[in-house]
């Protein structure tokens, strides 16, 4: 049985794992770990609302079908076959 | 490729359906709709026009912004201010100081606070250029750090590095934006786990 994993190097891959970027080895070992960990755990959400947050600046278009209709047409303008 | 219906077919399918992702792109990099508009037209034509030096089975997402981005700073200058960045594992270490200190203050739920929120546009526009990149792709258009290499033509390493220390620069700015605003003065001693640190 692989030893848990200390505080100090989920808190060194806490971004990559809540990137989803390390192996699914390590993912699962960090993710162990913060079920038990009272001092991990609330970084981990502390950090995952900030990631929620930061999302949140993705804005949309307010007429992304008109737009999309401009840009095919455009395309076809120029020799586009399929748009 | 204009014209040749199979390449045109191909083109539909695989690159005219990240249109609604390179419009929110766009939007990012522009922070206005007429220009994001130009851009997204830009974007298209040109890739429309170099279709033929798309690899297949490469990603298609990552390739048309790419495009979009190198045409905004055609036209944009871009800040090369020089930030330094840690190791990203020093990086990673530093916002658990920084998480230590948002909760002696009282501000464990900052970011779910609607007058952060609304200073998060603010914040990432005022990222050095450097920085501003890599939080775009990665964290508000949920490129992974692989894809965010390709688009910015730089190493893995590079992508985290950036990534995390921009993380922090937006955290510190936030911070000080709730502080400033009056959120979170409640006075809390810090643990004692936290005093030792």
């Amino acid at each position: 049985m692989k030893p848990m994993l200390d505080c100090d190097a989920v808190m060194r891959q806490l971004w990559d794992y809540l990137d989803g970027e390390l192996t699914a080895d390590r993912m699962a070992a960090i993710r162990e770990h913060m079920k038990v960990c009272d001092r991990c755990h609330p970084q981990a959400a502390f950090e995952t609302q900030f990631l929620a947050a930061l999302a949140s600046a993705r804005h949309e278009h307010s007429n992304p079908s008109e737009l999309a209709r401009r840009v095919r047409a455009a395309l076809v303008a120029r020799g586009f076959a399929s748009a | 490729m204009l014209g040749n219906l199979l390449d045109d077919e191909r083109f539909e399918q695989e690159a005219l359906c990240w249109l609604p992702d390179v419009t929110r792109y766009a939007m990012s990099l522009a922070r206005e709709e007429a220009g994001a508009e130009d851009l997204v037209q830009d974007t298209f034509l040109l890739a429309c026009e170099r279709w033929h030096q798309f690899e297949p089975g490469s990603q298609c997402r990552a390739w048309l912004f790419t495009i979009c981005r190198n045409r905004f700073y055609r036209s944009h200058r871009r800040d090369e201010r020089i930030v330094a960045a840690d190791t990203p594992e020093l990086e990673a270490l530093a916002a658990a100081t920084l998480h230590a200190s948002a909760r002696s203050s009282g501000l464990d739920e900052i970011f779910a606070r609607t007058e952060v929120l609304e200073a998060i546009d603010a914040a990432i526009a005022a990222l050095p250029a450097t920085f501003r990149d890599v939080v775009l792709l990665v964290d508000v258009h949920d490129h992974a750090y692989e894809a965010a290499a390709v688009v910015l033509d730089v190493p893995i390493g590079t992508v985290r590095s950036r990534l995390f220390r921009a993380r922090r620069l937006l955290q510190e700015t936030l911070l000080v934006h709730a502080r400033d605003a009056g959120i979170g003065t409640r006075a809390v001693a810090p643990s004692s786990e936290e005093a030792k640190a």
